[in-house]
């Protein structure tokens, strides 16, 4: 399907004819630099957008508009700063009408899935980063999502947190068996945790390649320095290519369009006159 | 040059001359503060005239007026902010009871002004038709306060037994015309005149042969009457004496009266009428006897003891009528 | 613990200004009717609320406050959203309100009491007035700057727009909204005053005149404005309070 948006008066394709299938409890990474629509991809995939050419399907089904089929991972935790960690947990059920008693079992058992037992009555601002992403993970599993998208989730974490985020939530996946869908911007992410890892060019954003992972599971930490992932990644990096100064055009296109979907997120009001989301 | 030198020292010597005491020379002028009611009015005529007519100059005295609401007005005599001012008696007696150093010199308004007014129409003669109905009043304080206490005890009543209804401030008139009150408290020379003039006439109801409560007058610090005596004994003879001519010529006094307050002069039907009521409250029994301005200290005595007994009053049991008033000014 | 690090120094000021009162009336050698000594004040305050003057007064002016703000603050808030969430209402609707905060209360008073008389209502819609402004400008900003995050979040969560104001937009902005709330609340105290003025026969604006205007009781004056601070400030105090409980936990 494709994408555009318009930015400051100018139509500005974002993904232009990209079309890939993510295979059911499997992990599919998506791929590129800063400007190859990735955000944007799992916006439509949410459903939080919809396509200007083409469909998205989730089980044979089209995407719906926020569709509850799906789990969103955001790159920033947007926990609710007012809520304890087992309160956020549950919101996506207090939403849905489900019963406090029964949301709060529920709940519980995700903290404890991340590893959060012991913190279910912490606030937000009492966790640490990572601690918050993991609560953010849980919230996203709530509803028994088909897939679960994540957004560059532990982009802010260091390097070594990171790294032990990926195992943790490859440990997540073999307990749930949800399909996971994948933004990254690191080849070595996208390597370690992906079946499939989907290569996106910079604006406008295409396939540039789908590399298969032949890396046996479960895959453990020694993963990392074996052969076949340098082979892997060598392949990936390679359909990357680009100079210094296309990476810096591309970063420097991508900021407007995040403003543009974060509004295009806000839910829409009364604005007959105002400047509403680009559409 | 020598024609240069001879105009200047012929200008120094008109100059020299000039001060020298062929010219008639001036007593300094004693400055006197004079505070009056809330606002410029025909029924301060006799202010007006003296000073229009230059009787406050002749006797030696620079007399400015300033415009003061009345509990405002008796804290700045006591402070000395205000050499003299028109104060009404009933607040004189709450004030020395509670430090205030002022003395009552001179009545004006020998009768007092503050009424309680119905409609003409409405029945009521009398302080007794007054029970269960409605009756505007400005709030539990003031001049208008006393008198209502007074009028309702001398049939008996209180003012639990009437519905009082506080009013804002000068809207009396309009909530008796309108019914929106049964009653009204008011002053004689003001609220009924007009109403009258408007084709509403109503009916009085005073104090005056009930409780001879000493209306508004002449009001010093005792400080200032120790430092200037004799600029405030001239100040009450030339007022006193403005009084008795306004009286004799009412239009005349009008007139000296719109020379210092010109908007008086938009309605001069008006402005005489309540002139006319207001020189009429100049007068009593007690001033027919002893003249203008004479202080009744029998009924002050007798006020002292009413106010005393009031619920709520603060005078102290030892407060007494020569400690408000003195005569020591008056011709 | 906490308290002990703001009470102290609040007992130190107060101490430092009552004795730079009483120095004043003793150097200046002030009358009672111009400025009473501060024991004279105290004693007078303790007299009146033994002797039954200044409770029913106190009550009377207390009403008109709970009353006018709670009905204010709740119009301001609902106004306040409206305002945030559509240009349209801002556009049309901010220059009446700013107008309507400039002009001042003390000549709206004598009016509100000519149209709806001298009993509680009058008073009411004063404080409601002057409550208005600075709750709905607050609940204004504190809606607009909700986190455009947190509502994409409430969208890919199918939270319906009710979900939305209750569950995100009122906490996010609480914060905001309690700081106008503080502020109303000490206005609305200014307002039952000056609506009492315009019209009353009860309250602590009444007990003011008749302190000064009949009685020429200058320490009772004294005392009233001492009363009138204490429940301001114990309004203020209250809403802090409800702040600390509804959003200190989390900040």
């Amino acid at each position: 399907m494709s994408r555009s948006f318009v930015i400051d008066g100018r139509q500005v394709t974002v993904l232009d004819d990209v079309s890939f299938d993510v295979p059911a409890t499997g992990i599919t990474a998506v791929l590129g630099p800063n400007g190859s629509g990735k955000s944007t991809l799992l916006r439509l995939v949410a459903g939080l957008l919809t396509p200007d050419a083409g469909t998205i399907e989730i089980d044979g089904a089209a995407v719906a508009d926020a569709d509850q089929r799906v789990g969103l991972v955001f790159q920033e935790p947007r926990l609710l700063p007012w809520r304890t960690a087992i309160e956020n947990v549950a919101f996506p059920l207090e939403l849905a009408g489900v019963g406090a008693a029964v949301r709060r079992e529920h709940a519980r058992a995700l903290l404890d899935l991340v590893g959060l037992a012991a913190f279910e009555r912490a606030y937000p601002h009492q966790l640490s980063g990572g601690m918050r992403q993991r609560a953010a993970i849980a919230r996203a599993l709530a509803r028994d999502p088909q897939i679960l998208l994540l957004d560059e989730p532990f982009s802010a974490l260091d390097a070594l947190t990171r790294e032990r985020f990926n195992a943790e939530l490859l440990e997540i996946w073999q307990r749930t068996g949800t399909t996971i869908l994948i933004v990254t911007h690191s080849i070595a992410e996208a390597v370690f945790l992906a079946d499939e890892v989907v290569v996106l060019t910079a604006r406008p954003g295409r396939v540039a390649a789908r590399v298969a992972v032949p890396l046996g599971r479960p895959r453990l930490a020694d993963a990392l320095d074996s052969a076949a992932f340098s082979r892997a990644a060598a392949t990936i990096r390679a359909h990357l290519g680009g100079s210094p100064a296309d990476i810096a055009a591309q970063e420097a296109a991508a900021a407007p369009v995040h403003d543009v979907l974060e509004r295009a997120g806000a839910p829409a009001w009364f604005d007959p006159f105002g400047a509403g989301p680009s559409r | 040059m020598i024609r240069r030198f001879v105009v200047v020292l012929g200008l120094l010597s008109s100059v020299v001359l000039g001060c020298g005491p062929g010219a008639p020379t001036a007593e300094p002028l004693t400055k006197l503060t004079v505070g009056l009611g809330y606002i410029p009015h025909v029924q301060f005529a006799q202010f007006y005239r003296a000073q229009q007519q230059g009787y406050y100059r002749a006797a030696g005295l620079e007399v400015t007026f300033q415009h003061e609401a009345d509990p405002n007005l008796i804290t700045l005599i006591g402070q000395g902010a205000v050499d003299i001012g028109l104060a009404d008696g009933t607040s004189v007696i709450p004030a020395v009871g509670q430090g205030i150093t002022v003395r009552y010199v001179a009545s004006i308004y020998a009768r007092f002004p503050s009424i309680v007014m119905v409609a003409a129409d409405s029945g009521i003669t009398s302080a007794d038709g007054l029970r269960g109905h409605t009756l505007g009043i400005p709030g539990q304080y003031g001049s208008s306060w006393i008198m209502l206490q007074a009028l309702l005890a001398s049939a008996g009543m209180t003012p639990s037994d009437i519905s009082l209804q506080p009013f804002p401030e000068y809207g009396q008139e309009i909530a008796l015309q309108q019914g929106i009150v049964d009653a009204a408290t008011g002053f004689r020379n003001n609220e009924p005149v007009k109403l009258a003039l408007q084709g509403f006439p109503t009916t009085i109801l005073d104090i005056d042969s009930i409780t001879p409560l000493p209306g508004p007058g002449l009001t010093v610090g005792e400080a200032t009457l120790a430092s200037k005596r004799d600029a405030i004994r001239a100040f009450v003879a030339a007022t006193l004496r403005a009084m008795t001519e306004v009286g004799a010529d009412p239009e005349a006094g009008l007139d000296d009266a719109i020379a210092v307050v010109p908007e008086l002069g938009a309605d001069r039907a008006t402005q005489l009428a309540i002139l006319r009521a207001t020189i009429e409250m100049w007068h009593s029994p007690n001033t027919d006897a002893h003249g203008l301005g004479a202080i009744d200290s029998a009924g002050w005595a007798q006020s002292l003891d009413f106010m005393r007994g009031l619920p709520g009053s603060n005078i102290p049991a030892t407060l007494t009528a020569d400690q408000l008033v003195t005569t020591e000014v008056l011709p | 613990m906490r308290l002990r690090g703001t009470v102290l120094p609040v007992i130190a000021a107060g101490s430092v200004f009552v004795l730079a009162w009483k120095l004043i009336v003793i150097v200046g050698n002030y009358p009672q009717f111009i400025l009473p000594a501060p024991e004279v004040v105290a004693r007078r305050f303790v007299d009146a609320w033994l002797d039954g003057t200044m409770a029913p007064h106190a009550w009377a002016t207390l009403s008109e406050i709970g009353l006018g703000f709670s009905v204010g603050a709740t119009l301001a808030v609902g106004f306040g959203y409206v305002l945030a969430r559509s240009r349209l209402a801002e556009r049309l609707l901010s220059p009446y309100l700013v107008a309507a905060q400039a002009t001042p209360v003390l000549v709206l008073a004598p009016l509100l009491v000519l149209w709806l008389g001298t009993g509680l209502l009058p008073k009411v819609v004063i404080c409601a007035l002057i409550v208005f402004f600075p709750v709905a400008v607050s609940t204004m900003v504190g809606i607009r700057a909700v986190d455009r995050r947190l509502l994409e979040l409430g969208r890919s969560l199918r939270a319906t727009h009710w979900q939305v104001l209750r569950h995100l937009e009122l906490p996010a902005a609480l914060p905001q909204i309690l700081g106008g709330m503080r502020v109303g609340v000490t206005l609305a105290v200014i307002g039952a005053i000056v609506g009492e003025w315009a019209g009353a026969d009860r309250g602590l604006g009444v007990l003011i005149n008749i302190a000064r205007g009949s009685m020429f009781d200058f320490p009772l004056m004294f005392a009233t404005l001492a009363t009138i601070a204490a429940i301001a400030v114990a309004l203020y105090l209250v809403v802090v309070l409800v702040e600390r409980a509804l959003v200190g936990a989390w900040r």
